[in-house]
């Protein structure tokens, strides 16, 4: 797996099992929490079984970031553009959640692609409702008109008190992110990481990918921010994002791989400490052998079946 | 929020599946078989030719790297090409393979689970039988690359216990018999601490059960296509098969009512797509009676499984014997089966008593012994007992505390999950 998967996984099992098994099966109450601070409470119950209701908490916005009613900017409209009769938004949420939708199976199309299709859409949940400030932004942009913050760095929730910045243009947006780590060592392989990501862009087979950019302080872009949110221990990561990379279908995948670096960064991290530990166990069986090997002869000849040997 | 505030995630990895989820939930996430499925073609490629295009073999190796699959994913690509090997990391409920082990989990939690390892707790579980160095091993994975914030390293039969929890009754006293996919033990458990000397396990396990249905059914000619027969015989053994209290009665009855007895399985070939039946009689009773007559599976192995049990108990201390029999837990796959825990109490229950008798009447008639009460549980979760067991504990404000932080690991070394401290919260 190289990239982050839009839907959950476990979201989606629920959904499909939910359908095929139709009026049997038990009820389900379910907490599940997903990187980055996003928790979802799903329930069935018997007495409907064709209604699920499914709770989203969303992560904390820092200060800079601007949230109406707990909810991302123009989170509903987006649910309501995306899923149509299916979905119905509950208000108030339950308590300790930002967001209640009641999810009603009869109503979904009957056409097995479209019901797929819709399924795989909720549970892609999270993209819809954190990513919807985002894809406006970048709507714009492929519009090519420029809403009210033009030149000016607005401020998206990505983790909890963590933000990132985008400043949208008339023909291009900034994307810049500050990264921060919390163990020293995954600080030192995210930034080799991010430096490598960006001599990458340079070969020649990916032109067609958004400008990326590096740097231990903060650019040049970010004049507007506040203090708080400017210290990263990673570096900053700018991405240029133009208008073709954001027509048509290719502005969904855009907007969750935006909103997905840190994760998709901290997951290639922990893969690379993975590999060099098992390079290291390699490297520890060879030098046991040679260690075997450095016996004397007199020892050999004294030795039983299961002599003594180096254990790991 | 901090760690401790959100549930801890709960990994119990056996040797055929692998249960994982969040604690505080009834059931577990996800069920995987526990295998890995490695693209082993191009890093071999890359030692063999030489320097031409070595970008391209760079490249090509470090993506071979991330090019790997776990669960079903990694059993339909192996079945659909042959670049991917299947590599399966547990081993008797012991981890041989600590790469394959590492990948795995790594793509649980960031695949399947998608949670961040830096904001959990880890609940992991471990058969009695591991060695120390083994948990040592697992805490160093855990911390080192995924930099989780606690461990605790559970053993298995000790949460089967805890799964039996009701507000009232708190046994941490009794015999687990967990009978897996890959391994079987019987584990006798006192005050939360497993009596390792009397560990006993026995090698007729849920694959064994399936293999000989799946003999059982080739020998009396039922057509079933050669490619997915296992699995195909695996889902017949969890939809038909039960245990039945005597053989020679049931052959009778099946004889005297076929039609009542005799199910029918229909299937789709997988190569051409057109569907055939297969009858299912005998084998519905034949199949976990392997449990308690091995006799009639190989001959090697002959003790049946009460026995077993009975000799267990008998091999622990003295004064922990009434508690062990008088709770006898079930847990794993294989006890699923209807009536198990009837047949095996009441087989177990025939063996103390002869047993009792023979030394009441060796000792005369003024000695009056209390009778042994034998009772073996039976609950609805036995299937993930274990990975149940530990949800509900990781779901306790103790576990927390009694978890091995990243800060302790950080000061003493991985030698620190070496021991699991019994905790306040499990009684």
């Amino acid at each position: 797996m190289i990239l982050l998967q839009s839907p959950s996984r476990f979201l989606l099992q629920i959904l499909h099992d939910r359908l095929l098994s139709q009026d049997k099966g038990v009820d389900i109450d379910c907490q599940t929490v997903e990187f980055d601070d996003v928790r979802y409470h799903i329930q069935v119950s018997m007495r409907n079984p064709k209604v699920l209701v499914l709770s989203v908490a969303l992560p904390l916005p820092p200060e800079e970031a601007a949230s109406f009613d707990g909810l991302p900017f123009g989170a509903i409209e987006a649910i309501k553009a995306a899923y149509g009769p299916v979905v119905q938004i509950l208000d108030p949420p339950k308590d300790g959640f930002d967001l209640t939708l009641k999810i009603n199976l009869a109503k979904l199309p009957s056409d097995e692609e479209q019901k797929n299709a819709i399924l795989l859409q909720i549970a892609s949940i999270r993209e819809v409702v954190l990513g919807a400030p985002l894809k406006i932004l970048l709507k714009n942009l492929s519009m090519k008109t420029v809403g009210p913050e033009a030149g000016q760095p607005v401020a998206l929730v990505h983790r909890p008190n963590e933000s990132f910045f985008v400043v949208p243009q008339a023909d291009k947006a900034t994307v810049v992110y500050p990264m921060r780590f919390l163990d020293s060592i995954d600080i030192v392989l995210a930034t080799s990481f991010l430096q490598e990501f960006v001599e990458a862009r340079r070969t020649a087979a990916l032109n067609n990918a958004p400008a990326c950019m590096w740097s231990q302080s903060p650019p040049p872009e970010l004049k507007g921010a506040p203090e708080s949110a400017l210290t990263a221990n990673a570096g900053f990561v700018t991405f240029v994002v133009n208008p073709r990379h954001v027509e048509g279908k290719k502005l969904d995948r855009t907007v969750w791989n935006l909103l997905t670096f840190h994760a998709y960064v901290s997951y290639h991290v922990k893969c690379s400490e993975g590999f060099m530990h098992t390079r290291m166990r390699r490297r520890v069986d060879t030098l046991i052998q040679a260690l075997d090997r450095a016996k004397s002869d007199a020892e050999k000849l004294k030795k039983m079946v299961t002599g003594p040997s180096f254990k790991k | 929020m901090d760690a401790s505030s959100r549930p801890a995630v709960v990994i119990d990895n056996g040797t055929g599946f692998t249960k994982m989820g969040f604690a505080g939930n009834v059931e577990p996430c996800f069920i995987i078989p526990t295998v890995v499925a490695v693209n082993d073609t191009l890093s071999s490629q890359s030692k063999s030719s030489n320097k031409g295009n070595w970008l391209a073999q760079h490249t090509a190796g470090v993506m071979a790297d991330l090019d790997f699959y776990i669960g079903e994913e990694a059993l339909s690509r192996s079945r659909a090409s042959t670049n991917y090997n299947l590599s399966y990391p547990i081993h008797n409920g012991q981890v041989e393979n600590w790469d394959a082990m590492e990948r795995f989990w790594q793509q649980c939690i960031f695949n399947y689970l998608r949670c961040d390892p830096e904001d959990h707790y880890f609940l992991l579980t471990e058969s009695p039988l591991t060695a120390p160095e083994n948990r040592e091993y697992a805490g160093e994975i855990m911390f080192e690359t995924f930099n989780i914030p606690g461990l605790y390293i559970a053993v298995q039969p000790v949460l089967a216990l805890a799964a039996g929890y009701t507000t009232t009754k708190c046994e941490m006293t009794g015999v687990v018999v967990d009978v897996g996919d890959g391994a079987t033990h019987v584990v006798p458990v006192a005050d939360g601490y497993v009596i390792g000397s009397s560990i006993k396990s026995i090698p007729i396990t849920g694959k064994d059960v399936t293999c000989f249905v799946q003999k059982l059914l080739k020998e009396r000619g039922e057509f079933i296509p050669p490619e997915d027969s296992f699995e195909v015989v695996r889902k017949i053994k969890e939809t038909y098969c039960y245990t039945c209290s005597d053989i020679v009665k049931e052959f009778n009855k099946h004889d005297r009512e076929p039609s009542k007895f005799i199910k029918h399985w229909t299937g789709v070939k997988p190569k051409s797509g057109a569907t055939y039946t297969c009858d299912i009689g005998y084998e519905r009773f034949m199949g976990p009676e392997i449990f308690f007559s091995p006799e009639i599976y190989g001959s090697d192995f002959t003790t049946p499984l009460p026995a077993v049990i009975d000799k267990c108990i008998q091999s622990s201390p003295i004064d922990t014997r009434r508690a062990l029999y008088k709770n006898i837990v079930l847990s794993g796959g294989s006890t699923m089966f209807k009536d198990f825990h009837r047949r095996l109490q009441r087989d177990l229950k025939k063996i103390v008593d002869t047993r009792v008798r023979a030394a009441s009447s060796r000792l005369g008639p003024d000695v009056k012994s209390q009778p042994i009460e034998v009772n073996v549980a039976n609950h609805p979760i036995q299937k993930y007992a274990v990975w149940f067991g530990g949800s509900v504990l990781a779901s306790t404000a103790e576990f927390y505390t009694a978890c091995h932080t990243k800060a302790e690991y950080e000061e003493y070394g991985a030698s620190i999950c070496r021991t699991n401290p019994v905790f306040k919260g499990m009684y």
